[in-house]
């Protein structure tokens, strides 16, 4: 077994939504110890669905329970200033702290960078925000589909002639997520060898940015706007989905160079495709995807997704089904390598999600444990770890400091 | 000048495919060389497939100054050899024996190939770490399937939830799923590789051995999608369609002149958006009471707010709900986000001049680390650039024993 490799590392987490929880549940799974600190007046996706069969409960949504596994929960409203000093109790014995609400909302609480510097000099602190910290926009609100349509994606993403489209799966947040986590894991390391923390800003919208390199070298070179061209692909043809047997079920073929396509064409049973000019080189195939296209599918929709894909994998030919979220999460590829993992929840019983994308030394390189229930470890936090007596902790209850 | 970074002091070797191509390897170990490692580029004599692609500074193709590979290999050093020759291999070997960290970028047959398992590499090199990311995995029944970006956001179910919520213009039952023309799955498997890299160095100070980590491009994908999956695992249709997307609004629809998102889903937005049209006499419509109501009746609702967003351009809607709150914006082209004040105020954009002096710019690092910020310590290298200076340096090659090599060096 690899050893987790954020033992002993704490951190408070005051994520909303989905991008930092996000963050904060993967440190989770590699062994740090993450203190959610929710508050009951602005709760999010604990009462937004997807619920557990539809059903509502603060317990029960899978949006909240599926990136908050494996962190503690501890409540505290953070309008009452006892619930602030909590917060800062905590942040006094944690090495990471995290948030993501709107530009200014953590200072004007007194637990900004310069105030928790002070409780904690070596604090590693990182605020996430839309559009950052800093600039003309910083206050703008902005949830994922705001950031696909400035951060210029949208415009690189939908049908030939079409509008701009926004991406699936509140990718922005995910994805921002991931650049979190690599600056958390570099800034424990530096902290390791030098003893120093440091703040962390990152700009969603800058984060999906990162993707364009090609798009903002034309635009700034000649003014040159990109075209949507769908699934298309400037050099590769074929290089699209195609429609199988029965209802909402595709194939992905792309086709990298000739001999690919001679294959293709061989498996499909038409092997003169590959001498016929218009489809016999990469070239030729570009110009002619309008009538090369509707020959593959011809051949695609007589066929179930897999029989496909095998059959063009066997050949030589990159092939891949197009997958919903519940295909995503019974493959048996992905479930064999350990993908889908499936913690235990005392309220909504085990279910699947989706865990590391990659294996250490053939195993997960991390634990995936039960979200916490709503203010379940509101004694482990307050009483064990900060040593509140029990007088005082009844007197916060009684107060709805602690919820 | 520079500050040390981070990762300052250790070394990686990065070898991606250079038949197809790979983002995934050669962004990882930017990635890993933006944070201050000495990345070693391992090319192939005829060089990497993306000096190729584009685009190019004047237009004329130069496999010095191809955007992508620029964009891709900056904070790099190049080194360029014929790793299928003997002695090519050797100083490969030898590098990677020299080294903290191997990113592999390749498809599984071919890391099999070549035989870069750690396995073999840990016996010379018990520190090391190997990074490698291929298409599906090397373990698991479809672990030899070849695959690209395509393939990826398709079999990680990406491109079936796309377009995403709330997008639904059009039909969006009746269109194909969509993939966005982007490396996309190759980014973002870059990124969870370089975290999936220093988790692992984070581990090697505790345990004292490096490890070998197996990333799939296809779980790359699947793995930012917990929404999505939530959905599924919680046995709750994903909606697709405004009527059941539970409140209202929260609708993308055309404007004056493009597309718009408007989203007031809490009342207090919704009465601002309402004050913003001049409180038409159908706000106050019971079937527009909640937000529940206006989802019940989104098909009597859409075409209200359509007079609304079509008597404005999508820059007006954005100030007018942007000053109450009210997060709505509308479709930026690449060169409204590039051109942005706030961009622009950000510095975020890299200066960069081609070789005959054009100006452009590529896209800086999302992240700002106080005390370890991104630096481009240098311009992604030439051919070759670096084949004598780091075979010298990290290896002590002689002068002879490089005349020797032929390798190619500059």
């Amino acid at each position: 077994m690899n050893v987790l490799p954020l033992q002993g590392v704490r951190i408070a987490d005051f994520g909303q939504i989905i991008a930092v929880p996000y963050t904060a549940q993967m440190l989770a799974w590699l062994g740090a110890e993450v203190v959610l600190i929710e508050t009951e007046q602005r709760l999010t996706t604990r009462i937004w669905p997807p619920f557990a069969e539809a059903e509502p409960g603060v317990n029960r949504s899978g949006g909240f329970n599926m990136v908050n596994s494996g962190k503690m929960s501890c409540t505290l409203n953070l309008r009452d200033p006892d619930g602030v000093e909590l917060a800062r109790q905590i942040i006094s014995v944690s090495d990471v702290v995290m948030e993501n609400y709107s530009s200014g909302t953590m200072e004007r609480m007194g637990l900004g960078y310069q105030d928790v510097r002070s409780l904690r000099p070596d604090v590693i602190y990182l605020s996430l925000g839309a559009f950052g910290r800093t600039g003309p926009m910083k206050d703008l609100v902005g949830f994922h589909s705001v950031i696909n349509l400035f951060s210029g994606l949208a415009s690189v993403t939908g049908h030939k002639g079409s509008h701009p489209r926004i991406m699936g799966g509140l990718f922005p947040d995910a994805f921002s997520g991931c650049y979190c986590v690599l600056a958390l894991l570099e800034a424990l390391y530096h902290r390791a060898n030098t003893g120093e923390g440091q703040h962390i800003e990152v700009a969603m919208t800058e984060a999906l940015a990162t993707l364009l390199p090609e798009a903002v070298m034309e635009y700034t070179l000649d003014g040159t706007e990109p075209e949507r061209v769908g699934n298309r692909h400037k050099e590769k043809a074929p290089h699209n989905v195609f429609p199988c047997q029965g209802e909402e079920n595709w194939v992905a073929i792309s086709v990298e160079n000739d001999v690919q396509f001679q294959a293709l064409a061989n498996v499909a049973g038409n092997p003169g495709w590959a001498d016929d000019p218009r489809f016999a080189t990469s070239e030729a195939r570009l110009k002619h995807q309008d009538e090369l296209e509707p020959l593959i599918q011809q051949w695609t929709e007589r066929l179930q997704v897999q029989e496909v894909v095998r059959g063009l994998q066997d050949a030589g030919v990159p092939a891949g089904p197009v997958l919903d979220s519940a295909q995503v999460l019974s493959d048996p590829h992905m479930i064999e390598r350990g993908f889908v993992q499936f913690p235990g929840h005392s309220v909504v019983g085990a279910r699947p999600l989706g865990a590391f994308p990659w294996a250490v030394d053939g195993g997960q390189p991390g634990v995936a444990r039960s979200a916490p229930l709503f203010g379940e470890h509101n004694v482990k936090v307050l009483q064990e770890l900060l040593q509140v007596p029990d007088a005082e902790f009844k007197r916060l209850v009684e107060n709805g400091v602690i919820a | 000048m520079f500050q040390e970074g981070a990762l300052s002091g250790l070394k990686v070797v990065e070898l991606s495919d250079q038949i197809s191509g790979q983002v995934a390897g050669s962004f990882c170990a930017r990635l890993l060389g933006d944070a201050g490692a000495d990345v070693v580029k391992v090319e192939s004599l005829q060089g990497d497939p993306y000096r190729r692609t584009g685009p190019y500074p004047g237009g004329v193709p130069d496999p010095d100054w191809s955007g992508l590979f620029l964009y891709l290999n900056s904070n790099k050093r190049g080194v360029s050899l014929d790793i299928e020759s003997p002695e090519g291999r050797a100083a490969l070997l030898e590098l990677v024996a020299a080294s903290d960290f191997l990113v592999l970028g390749q498809n599984s047959l071919e890391v099999e190939r070549l035989g870069l398992r750690r396995e073999k590499l840990a016996v010379a090199n018990p520190g090391l770490i190997v990074t490698t990311i291929t298409p599906f995995g090397l373990t698991g029944p479809n672990s030899a399937y070849l695959g690209d970006d395509l393939i990826a956001i398709s079999a990680g179910g990406m491109a079936y939830a796309t377009p995403g919520i709330p997008d639904s213009v059009g039909d969006p039952d009746l269109e194909p799923p969509l993939r966005s023309n982007t490396n996309m799955a190759g980014y973002l498997a870059g990124v969870q590789g370089a975290m999936a890299s220093v988790a692992a160095l984070l581990s090697r100070t505790i345990q004292g051995t490096g490890c070998e980590i197996d990333l799939s491009m296809q779980e790359a994908v699947a793995a930012v999608m917990p929404f999505e999956l939530a959905h599924a695992s919680y046995h709750e249709a994903k909606p697709r369609k405004p009527e059941v997307f539970g409140v209202m609004p929260n609708a993308y629809l055309p404007c004056q002149d493009g597309y718009v998102v408007v989203m007031a889903v809490m009342e207090a937005h919704w009465r601002n958006l309402m004050d913003l049209a001049d409180n038409p006499d159908w706000a106050e419509l019971e079937v527009f009471s909640s937000g529940v109501e206006r989802a019940r009746n989104w098909d009597a609702l859409e075409p209200l707010l359509l007079e609304w967003t079509m008597a404005h351009t999508g820059a007006e809607i954005a100030q007018l709900a942007q000053d109450r709150g009210i997060p709505c914006f509308p479709a930026y082209t690449v060169g409204q986000m590039v051109d942005s004040a706030h961009v622009t105020e950000r510095g975020f954009m890299v200066d960069m001049q081609g070789p005959g002096g054009q100006k452009f710019k590529l896209p800086g690092y999302p992240v700002r680390l106080e005390r370890t910020p991104w630096q481009l310590f240098r311009p992604a290298p030439k051919l070759g650039e670096h084949t004598s200076e780091v075979l010298g340096e990290w290896l002590g090659y002689s002068a002879e024993q490089l005349l020797k090599f032929g390798v190619g060096a500059r």
